[in-house]
């Protein structure tokens, strides 16, 4: 039961109506029983992995908030969280390593395999590991305390709108918002039906309908010529995009509905004006989560190497970024990529902004461009090193192809039409929200015929040009 | 050493680092509140507070500094 299929939209709307009616008292548990329907319906099996993470999590939680010795609390904390990545790594990791070992150990002569396992990756399970790992460190940490009741880890870990794509939330923002009455307001409930409608907006008009043109290019690198993979490269940021910020958008939809505030996922990323900020707009639950629990204790420990630390740092934190995605070779070559824009950043940042400074680039339109335009294909040309769409062989290819076979762009004019008409809405309002909020509204216009207009067109806007072929998002594979 | 050398001391580093001359700080400034304070000059910051004033902080206390006045408290508890 995906977002996008017909039983959520009546399971959502029948969850939120028992919901309100319930008994404060009875809500938590309505949604956390609601919460594992929901995931049993799509993988039944793997509702046991979820539950046993969740043991796992509260009873390591507890344990360390019991313990009075420093040097034990870090043997428990240590104990917990390989607990805890033990089944993330089993899943994503143990054919990788099995394959990669097992050929090395084979170029000795020796010839001995595991077996291979082939099963198929429990949905959500990259998202809720790394929200338990947080909050245990932060009852490590003494952020908050440990919570005494094991229902409401599970509900933290398995709530319906987060657990198979984030945004990946923090228990001390979630667990209090479980704790305390859940009251029904009506600005949340307005403001959450509004970031639903244009979720979908963005998924089913915008994502899906450039996958319809991307899609079979990338699959087929070879049989294209270097002008379309080049259009099909600039365009797939805008379909990552809107597949994943469609995707958080309707999860933090879904929640504040319930009167529940989730952290927002991304912020307008394509106005960013370096690599650097961009990843402060970009997927900003796991960049803050891999901040907080990965790149701060590391750049602390290797603090006393400065700049040099910090740039190993970077890499090794984007290392884990790409892996984090799967482990391939082309997440590892992404991880170096984006390391690489980084940390150039970083060591010519000083000079950059004297020079911005001295001319007031800042203010300038056309300084904007340039730097929003760059960012943009620096990002775009990331998605080349493959991910899980092909191998980084095959990336470089397009990239060659690119300047000698430019030859005819393959154009479907439908499809695109379509596109280019989502992507133009999309724009035009986030343009509107970066450089004149509050100006020009539509969906929060005090003219009560203009909201409702606005609701109408996009409604129909999604029904006329979105794509309806029960599609799955991107980010399930992670 | 009280508030006010630690002060003094701080905003020469803070200039520095992120090197903005003019730049005043208090107790109430915050990360958000600086062009140029991220998290690769925050740990920068952390290692030239931690030069100038002789003193180590942990892990822990650095998720604590929620603002420049909470940063003093910590270094002044240390000194």
């Amino acid at each position: 039961m995906v977002f996008t299929s017909l039983s959520f939209l009546l399971f959502y709307p029948l969850v939120v109506f028992i919901y309100f009616i319930l008994p404060q008292k009875l809500r938590w548990g309505f949604v956390l029983l609601a919460s594992l329907y929901f995931y049993t319906n799509i993988q039944p099996v793997f509702t046991l992995l979820l539950l046993g993470v969740s043991i796992v999590t509260y009873s390591f939680a507890l344990f360390i908030d019991k313990s009075k010795s420093y040097k034990k609390k870090e043997i428990l904390l240590t104990i917990g969280l390989l607990l805890v990545l033990l089944p993330l790594f089993f899943f994503k990791y143990y054919n990788f390593v099995n394959e990669s070992i097992f050929s090395l150990l084979e170029l000795t002569g020796l010839r001995w395999h595991l077996p291979q396992i082939n099963w198929m990756l429990p949905i959500g399970i990259s998202f809720y590991t790394f929200m338990a790992i947080g909050y245990i460190v932060d009852v490590y940490n003494e952020e908050i305390e440990a919570e005494k009741n094991l229902g409401l880890i599970t509900l933290f870990l398995s709530y319906f709108p987060l657990v198979l794509s984030g945004p990946i939330e923090r228990a001390p923002s979630m667990l209090p918002q479980f704790k305390k009455k859940m009251e029904f307001n009506y600005p949340m409930v307005v403001t959450g039906l509004q970031m639903i409608l244009w979720g979908y907006f963005m998924k089913l008009v915008v994502a899906d309908r450039l996958s319809v043109y991307i899609d079979p290019i990338i699959s087929s690198i070879d049989q294209h010529s270097g002008g379309t993979i080049f259009l099909a490269t600039l365009l797939y940021p805008m379909q990552i995009y809107c597949d994943l910020g469609g995707y958080s958008l309707i999860a933090i939809g879904a929640a504040s509905v319930m009167g529940l505030k989730v952290r927002p996922n991304f912020n307008r990323p394509f106005f960013a004006m370096s690599v650097s900020e961009f990843w402060r707009r970009w997927h900003m639950s796991l960049i803050s989560w891999i901040l907080d629990y990965v790149y701060t204790p590391l750049s602390f420990m290797l603090r006393k190497y400065k700049m040099k630390g910090v740039v190993f740092t970077i890499t090794l934190t984007l290392f884990i970024m790409g892996m984090w995605h799967g482990a391939r070779l082309t997440f590892l070559v992404w991880a170096f990529y984006q390391g690489f824009f980084i940390s150039l950043e970083a060591i010519t940042k000083k000079r950059k902004s004297e020079i911005e400074r001295r001319f007031n680039l800042t203010k300038k339109v056309w300084y904007i461009l340039i730097s929003i335009i760059i960012t943009y294909i620096i990002f775009a040309f990331s998605f080349l090193t493959g991910g899980i769409r092909h191998t980084v062989s095959e990336g470089i290819l397009a990239v060659i192809k690119m300047f000698t076979h430019f030859g005819p762009v393959y154009i479907d004019k439908t499809v695109l039409l379509y596109a280019f008409l989502g992507i133009a809405i999309l724009l035009i309002s986030e343009f509107r929200d970066e450089f004149y909020p509050n100006k020009f509204l539509f969906f929060n216009n005090k003219n009560v015929i203009i909201r409702w207009l606005s609701y109408f067109s996009v409604l129909l806007v999604i029904f006329i040009f979105g794509v309806f072929k029960g599609s799955n998002f991107i980010y399930f594979n992670f | 050493m009280d508030r006010s050398d630690v002060y003094e001391k701080l905003t020469g580093i803070f200039r520095k680092v992120l090197s903005n001359d003019s730049l005043e700080i208090s107790d109430e400034l915050t990360a958000n509140d600086v062009e140029n304070w991220d998290s690769l000059s925050h740990m920068l910051l952390i290692t030239e507070v931690e030069e100038t004033f002789s003193i180590k902080f942990r892990l822990k206390e650095l998720n604590k500094m929620h603002n420049v006045g909470e940063m003093v408290d910590i270094i002044i508890s240390k000194l």
